[in-house]
Formats: C-alpha cells, structure tokens, sequence
C-alpha cells in the first residue's frame, strides 16, 4: 500500500513496528511503533500518558511527511 | 547431559478398567482420566474419544498434540516447571516414550488459530497425526471464561493427560532404546576436532496475546536467549501454549521430537559435532528481537560455531527475527541455513516470506501453507465444525451443508511445520 500510493507522488509514512519489514517493503519515511500489539500509543502507561506518546508520534508523522529524504529513512526522534 | 529414550511402540488405544500398557496396547481408565481433566474448576466437561489411522473421523478444533512420557532415572519430572517439579534440570538418565500414540487436546476455539486433522482422505496427506492413534481429550470450559485462563487450562489438561499416561509406560520394557549425550561446552568441542561445530538455533513462539511457549514453565517472552543440552527438550522442558497458525504450529509433540535435533544428533561425531541448542525467542517490541539476535550471535560466536540451523515458529514478524539471527550470526562468521515454510498467498504472487537480508543466502523450505484443499465431509467428528469459516485457512463461506469444506491447508495441523517435520518440500527449477 505505502508504495502503491507513493507511485501517484503522495507521499507516505510508514508507522510500524519492525523497521526491518518496513525497509524490506520500500517504505521511504518510517515511524517506529511502540510495539506490535500497540504500535501507537501504550496502555502500560495508562490511558492520558497513552495518548500523550501517541500524539507526539502522529505529530512527528505530519512533518516527515514534509521533509524531503534522498534515502529510506527512520524518524527515531521528533522533528 | 547423557539421556537414553526408550521408545515403547503403542499399535493400539482401548478404553478399560485400568490405565496400563499390554502387548503394545495402551488401555486407558476413561473415568480417572476425565476426573483429572475436571480437577481444574475452569472445566465443566471432558470427554475421550479414540481416532485411528483410516478412520473417517475429523478433529478438530485442536489445541495441541502430546506424546506421553515418564522418566524412568537420572532426576527431574517430564514438563518441568508446567507439570514437574521445576528442578532439578531434565535431560538425564533415562525416558520412557509411548511411541505411536498421542493426546490430543480439543474444544470449541480459544483464538481462531487452532486446527484439523483429519484421519483419513486428502487431508491425512499432509498431517503427521493422521499416523498416529489419538486419544482425544474434548473439553468444555465453564461459561465466561476470559480466554487467556482457557488457554491454560485447555493446555494444562492435555499436560497432565499426557504426562499420567506415560506413567503406564514407566516399568515397561521398551522396544527400541537410543542413547543420545551432549557434553560441557569445551569437552565437546574437544571429543571430535576435526568435525565442523553445529549449532541449532530455536526460536519460540513468544508473541504473546496467546501466542506463547513455555521453558521449564517460564513464559518465553520472559527470557533472554540462552543455552540447552538438546536432551533437556525430549524430556518436554519446552511446552507449547500457543495458538499460532495450525500449519506451523510447533506442538508439544514436535518439541518432544524435534526433527532438527533428531537429524544432528545421526551426524554428530560422523560428520558433523552438535554442540547443543541456543534458545531464543520471537518479540513483539524491535528492541527485543535486536537485543536477543545479538545475544544469539554471541552465543554463537562465544561456542566457536562454524555453523547453524535456525528454525522459527509462525510466520509474519517472526521472519524479521528470522533474519536477524541470520545476519548477525553470519558477521560473526558462522554459516547459517535457515529452515521455514512459506505463505506467497493464494495466487502464489506474493512475498513469501515478511522480510529478508543478504546474508539469508541457504534456506530449506517447509513448503506453503496457502495451497487449498477440498475436505471431504466425514462419518464422525470429534469436537465440532462450528468455526471452519473462522479458523485460519477458512473464509467465510468455505463450508458446505453436508460437512465438506474448502480450505487453505494451513487450517491443518503441522502441514506445513517449519522445522522439518513434514514431508511438504519446495525445490528449485
């Protein structure tokens, strides 16, 4: 999916958590999920500071989107 | 570890007044059997049936399959830590296996992993326990279960069924006896220097969510990747608990004989020195599956392997697993190939494995789970139907009136198993 629809000029990220996958399936900006089962957000820490990580990550989404990258790249910290 | 198991060669499973093993039958006390089942408050019902090779019987759905064994010597109790007593360590002196037969563990499914055997027609092609006489324990959970303590109690009666069974082998004198040892790290490296050292790498199940196995009773996604005497696994130190897809579910049966183990073992001071087995698991967080691929290398290279097998369990994100061990044991310089099976998805057009590396450069595969199959409808079933559609393999619809069904034969147990068992190839043209 990541790169059917970058083949229209949309670009895409690609939040998951195995970063291997990600790579192996071409994606060119990546988000490292938290985990598998809870890729964005982790009930471990209770619902408020769930939220909190799952915002920063979708917030750290938004603008990998706008930055331009030559190479696959993985947005491990905010940007 | 030095252990002799005793294989006691079972043709037949009768129902009688007293549980024990005559001429190469197995008679089975139905009442005392159930009432150890039900002796879990979890159970409401249990009930045994015996399917045998040929009949025109289906089981399903089923949990695991369990071979029935007993220590006879040299210390610790079979599935220590689940059903033993935790210490001390198994895989010493000698085990008694009651070869032929298995319990198999059903009810109405936990998660929608769980899978079909069918003792006769197409579909006993491609199952190892269409082979074997099953005693078939059909268990009814009390209402309002949640599904993780169904789970476990599915998986602790099968257990305790199996490990009571094999009590009736204890004083029996075994047909076949096989001595198998593995020595102290730097002792058995010393016994045959001119011979390569192989090592097996076996990973487990451990995505949680019930997709779990167990090591001397610790939940694997507990552990840090660490080392075992093979011999220790035949005495059922690892159990599985994990409702992962059917075809490559690794049964408690498999673990018990693990075709890996088996093969090394014929080679060892021939062509090959087996020096034991590097226990790891399969995450669901990338920091665990990096952290235990690198101690997995370290272990690798701390051993001097010059070469290892790697299997794993289930398929999808345990491929990145997979091929990290792969990459990472490889820079150590030890040579790797890797065993798995296969999902390229119905047309055959797909990947057929999540992810892949460059240093992934032998691999024997298992064959592939999304080939379909026509199932006949059979004369008798033992557990029910009820979940063919939901089951994987399934689909919504694969179901006919009469009871025959199309399915992918991944919805089989242990079709397409990825450590070797089975017979399922792919060769190259």
């Amino acid at each position: 999916m990541v790169k059917g629809i970058e083949k229209y000029g949309i670009p895409v990220v690609h939040m998951a958590t195995v970063v291997p996958i990600s790579r192996t399936i071409g994606a060119n900006r990546i988000i490292p999920g938290v985990g598998i089962p809870y890729p964005l957000g982790d009930p471990t820490q209770g619902e408020t500071d769930s939220k909190k990580i799952r915002k920063r990550m979708v917030r750290r989404a938004l603008k990998a989107l706008q930055v331009p990258v030559q190479d696959q790249t993985v947005f491990e910290k905010d940007i | 570890m030095k252990l002799e198991l005793g294989k006691i060669e079972i043709r037949d499973i009768q129902f009688a007044d007293r549980t024990c093993i005559e001429d190469h039958v197995l008679y089975v006390d139905k009442e005392e059997v159930e009432k150890l089942v039900l002796s879990d408050d979890k159970l409401l019902e249990c009930h045994l049936d015996i399917a045998r090779p040929g009949d025109a019987t289906r089981i399903t759905p089923v949990k695991d399959v369990i071979e029935p064994r007993v220590k006879v010597s040299g210390g610790g109790e079979i599935f220590p830590g689940v059903i033993g007593k935790v210490s001390p360590t198994v895989g010493e002196g000698r085990t008694h296996a009651l070869d032929g037969c298995c319990v198999v563990t059903v009810g109405r499914i936990v998660g929608f992993q769980e899978g079909v055997i069918d003792m006769s027609g197409p579909a006993a092609d491609y199952c190892p326990f269409s082979k074997t006489v099953n005693l078939c324990v059909v268990i009814e959970p009390k209402e309002g279960l949640e599904t993780h303590v169904y789970e476990r109690a599915g998986r602790l009666a099968g257990l305790k069924v199996a490990a009571y069974l094999g009590e009736a082998g204890k004083a029996v004198e075994p047909d076949t006896l096989e001595v198998y040892e593995t020595k102290p790290v730097f002792q058995q490296a010393a016994e045959y220097p001119d011979l390569p050292k192989v090592g097996y790498v076996h990973m487990l199940q451990s995505q949680g969510l019930l997709h779990d196995t167990y090591y001397y009773g610790v939940d694997a996604k507990q552990f840090v990747p660490t080392f075992m005497y093979p011999t220790e696994i035949m005495d059922g130190a690892i159990v599985s608990g994990n409702c992962v897809a059917p075809c490559d579910k690794v049964t408690t049966y498999h673990h018990l004989h693990n075709p890996v183990i088996d093969e090394c073992y014929k080679r060892h001071g021939k062509e090959i020195n087996f020096m034991g087995v590097i226990l790891t698991n399969e995450n669901v967080f990338l920091a665990d599956k990096e952290r235990h691929s690198d101690m997995v290398a370290k272990l690798a290279e701390w051993m001097e392997l010059d070469g290892v097998l790697i299997t794993e369990e289930g398929y999808g994100n345990p491929d990145t697993d997979l091929m990290m061990n792969c990459r990472k044991v490889e820079r150590k310089g030890t040579k790797v190939v890797l065993i798995t099976d296969e999902f390229p998805g119905k047309d055959g057009k797909s990947q057929s494995l999540a992810d892949t590396c460059d240093e992934a450069t032998a691999l024997a595969s298992c064959g592939q789970g999304n080939m379909t199959l026509q199932f006949p409808a059979m004369e008798k079933v033992i557990g029910m139907q009820d979940y063919i559609e939901s089951q994987i393999g399934g689909w919504a619809g694969c179901i006919n009136e009469d009871g025959s069904f199309e399915a992918e034969i991944q919805i089989i147990i242990a079709s397409t198993i990825a450590n070797g068992f089975n017979t399922l190839a792919a060769r190259g043209y």
